[in-house]
């Protein structure tokens, strides 16, 4: 969780990670933030983060990013 | 008693037409009369209706589109259900079977997109192409010409397309279930309403929605009038008396000086917003009064701060298709991550993480470009707004660095009006190339602006030199004043629509009452009126 945390405050500074829920649906996250974010996670993780997976549900919080992650890595 | 052409409309149920309200009252009243369970049938009846009376051997392309989609996506949950069934009986073999799973779902999603695609060029492409390809061969000394089919283009082709399109690539995904029923599934691709101009809708949002059996909900009929109300008025008072003027700026752009064509762009971003919008409204609120809430396609363009922002107020239905169906898979793409490692190790970190994301933004506008037309203006239009929204992510820095030193944020009122002038100054230029017929015409007409601005044009002379009187700005200019001011409302978020359902009943039947006056005076019976077919009914 704390290596997704870095990732994610490295790409997108100034965006409290832990305390939000809705990172997609309220707009916080935009399409270029997230391009972004995924190329770091599958570089990082080692996993394909596929278009598939660009659902609000997978982005809308650190724990969920986390989730996606780890499903990924186990798959 | 003469009725001017909004009556007459060459097609009787062409959506500003009296036809087509007649026809909505009928379909709604039938609607609700019938049991629960059977109301998504006359929504299916009045959809079969309403496009049969376009054209009879379009709705038989409708329905081709209609029966592959529906063949390709059960197709493709044939093969997931035997993945799960080969997944339960061969657990040593997973990776194995989601391989050969998705492949054979990836084969059929292809050739049915490309069916689809392959229908869409094939109307609104090929013959373009073909004169393209022979003017080119007659550069080369090649006396060879392709001779152009002639087909009509089938009413709102380009939405269906895209609509099916999506649910296709959502069913592969696995993010919705494919609709079992053929006819409940047609519904979905041919509901009336977004046959016009769109919006292009989600199956997870419309289908639940479609099938349900709405009730009749007056609070939810009053607001779907007075939204296809609104979005009337825009049509008749602001888009249609200016198609007139900007047609002649255009078509005879050589006769004026840069600044008349500056105002003539200007005056077609004002024109276009109105009669775009203004149908939207006209079909979201028809959709609505059968308690159908289809997809929103605008949120205020002219306020964005910048192009990225403008791109997600402006048309968002199609914006969200493209982030979604192209810009995500293209830029997570394997190609494009090769690219962005390689450019990594030779140019540093940033430019490897941008690579992907303004290549991909480039591709998608080259892609809306072509959306609205086969011409190399529609790419020239495209490649200046992906071109603009690539350099803005690169240059990023650079501004936030600049605005820094000079202390400007997003707090500085001033600072976010100038940006908001800014974005629409860069709309403004974009729209040379969408509304000229020709590269080449853009290009002079651009060329004009810059060279030939001519100040002294802006005289009172000249705003009445192309089609538009004294009365008719006059005119113009309180129908813009009120729209200004109502989108300056909802803007900062008064909630003017709430307000105005608070009022006495008086007061809404009075206020509903004057603004059907208006139409009525104005429109209907005003034989020098001359409705306007919508700008993007064609495309």
């Amino acid at each position: 969780m704390e290596e997704i945390l870095n990732i994610l405050q490295e790409n997108c500074p100034g965006i409290d990670f832990e305390g939000q829920e809705r990172l997609i649906d309220d707009g916080i996250l935009d399409s270029l933030n997230i391009v972004m974010l995924v190329g770091e996670l599958n570089e990082a993780f080692d996993i394909s983060i596929g278009a598939e997976d660009l659902v609000p549900e997978n982005f809308n919080s650190l724990q969920a990013i986390h989730a996606l992650v780890q499903r990924l890595a186990d798959e | 008693m003469r009725w001017s052409s909004a009556w007459r409309t060459s097609n009787p149920m062409s959506i500003n037409s009296a036809g087509f309200l007649l026809f909505l009252a009928l379909a709604a009243g039938v609607c609700y009369l019938l049991p629960k369970k059977h109301r998504w049938l006359v929504l299916l009846a009045a959809s079969a209706f309403f496009y049969l009376t376009f054209s009879v051997r379009a709705a038989v392309y409708l329905l081709v589109t209609v029966a592959v989609t529906f063949a390709a996506a059960h197709g493709m949950e044939a093969i997931r259900l035997r993945e799960r069934a080969e997944l339960e009986q061969h657990r040593e073999e997973k990776a194995e079977i989601r391989k050969r799973g998705k492949r054979r779902r990836r084969l059929v999603l292809g050739g049915a997109l490309t069916v689809n695609f392959a229908t869409l060029a094939l109307f609104k492409y090929l013959d373009s192409w073909l004169g393209t390809a022979s003017r080119l061969l007659g550069l080369f000394g090649v006396a060879r010409t392709f001779q152009p089919l002639g087909l009509l283009l089938p009413l709102g082709i380009s939405f269906y397309i895209f609509q099916t399109s999506g649910y296709l690539i959502d069913v592969y995904r696995g993010r919705v279930k494919p609709e079992k029923n053929f006819l409940r599934y047609a519904l979905f691709a041919c509901w009336f309403p977004q046959m016009i101009q769109g919006p292009i809708n989600r199956f997870d949002r419309l289908q639940p929605q479609l099938l349900r059996g709405n009730d009749p909900d007056p609070a939810g009929i009053r607001a779907a009038l007075q939204l296809m109300i609104w979005g009337m008025l825009k049509k008749a008072f602001i888009a249609d008396p200016l198609a007139g003027a900007v047609a002649e700026l255009f078509d005879n752009f050589a006769r004026y000086q840069g600044a008349s064509l500056l105002l003539g762009s200007a005056l077609y971003c004002v024109q276009l917003y109105a009669d775009f919008s203004g149908g939207t409204d006209l079909v979201r609120g028809a959709s609505a009064l059968f308690g159908v809430e289809m997809a929103e396609n605008f949120n205020r363009p002219y306020f964005a701060r910048s192009m990225d922002e403008f791109w997600r107020r402006w048309h968002m239905s199609l914006g969200e298709w493209m982030k979604d169906y192209l810009f995500y898979p293209l830029a997570l793409s394997g190609p494009m991550n090769r690219l962005g490692k390689r450019l990594r190790a030779r140019f540093g970190p940033r430019a490897g993480k941008l690579a992907a994301p303004c290549l991909s933004t480039v591709v998608v506008f080259l892609m809306v470009g072509l959306w609205q037309g086969p011409g190399l203006s529609n790419i020239a239009y495209g490649l200046w707004n992906g071109g603009l929204m690539s350099l803005a992510m690169i240059f990023a820095p650079v501004f936030a660095r600049v605005n820094g030193r000079l202390g400007l944020d997003e707090k500085n009122l001033p600072f976010r009006v100038f940006q908001s002038l800014r974005t629409c100054a860069l709309v403004v230029i974009g729209r040379y190339f969408s509304r000229a017929d020709s590269l080449m015409q853009a290009l002079r007409m651009l060329k004009r602006t810059v060279f030939h601005f001519g100040w002294g044009a802006l005289g009172a002379d000249t705003f009445l030199s192309f089609g538009l009187s004294g009365s008719d700005w006059l005119r113009l200019g309180v129908a813009g004043g009120v729209l200004l001011g109502v989108e300056l409302a909802l803007e900062r978020g008064v909630p003017l629509r709430e307000r105005l359902d608070r009022r006495p009943w008086g007061v809404q039947f009075l206020v509903l009452f004057a603004a059907v006056l208006l139409l009525v005076a104005f429109v209907y019976l005003n034989t020098d009126y001359t409705a306007i077919t919508y700008v993007y009914e064609n495309v």
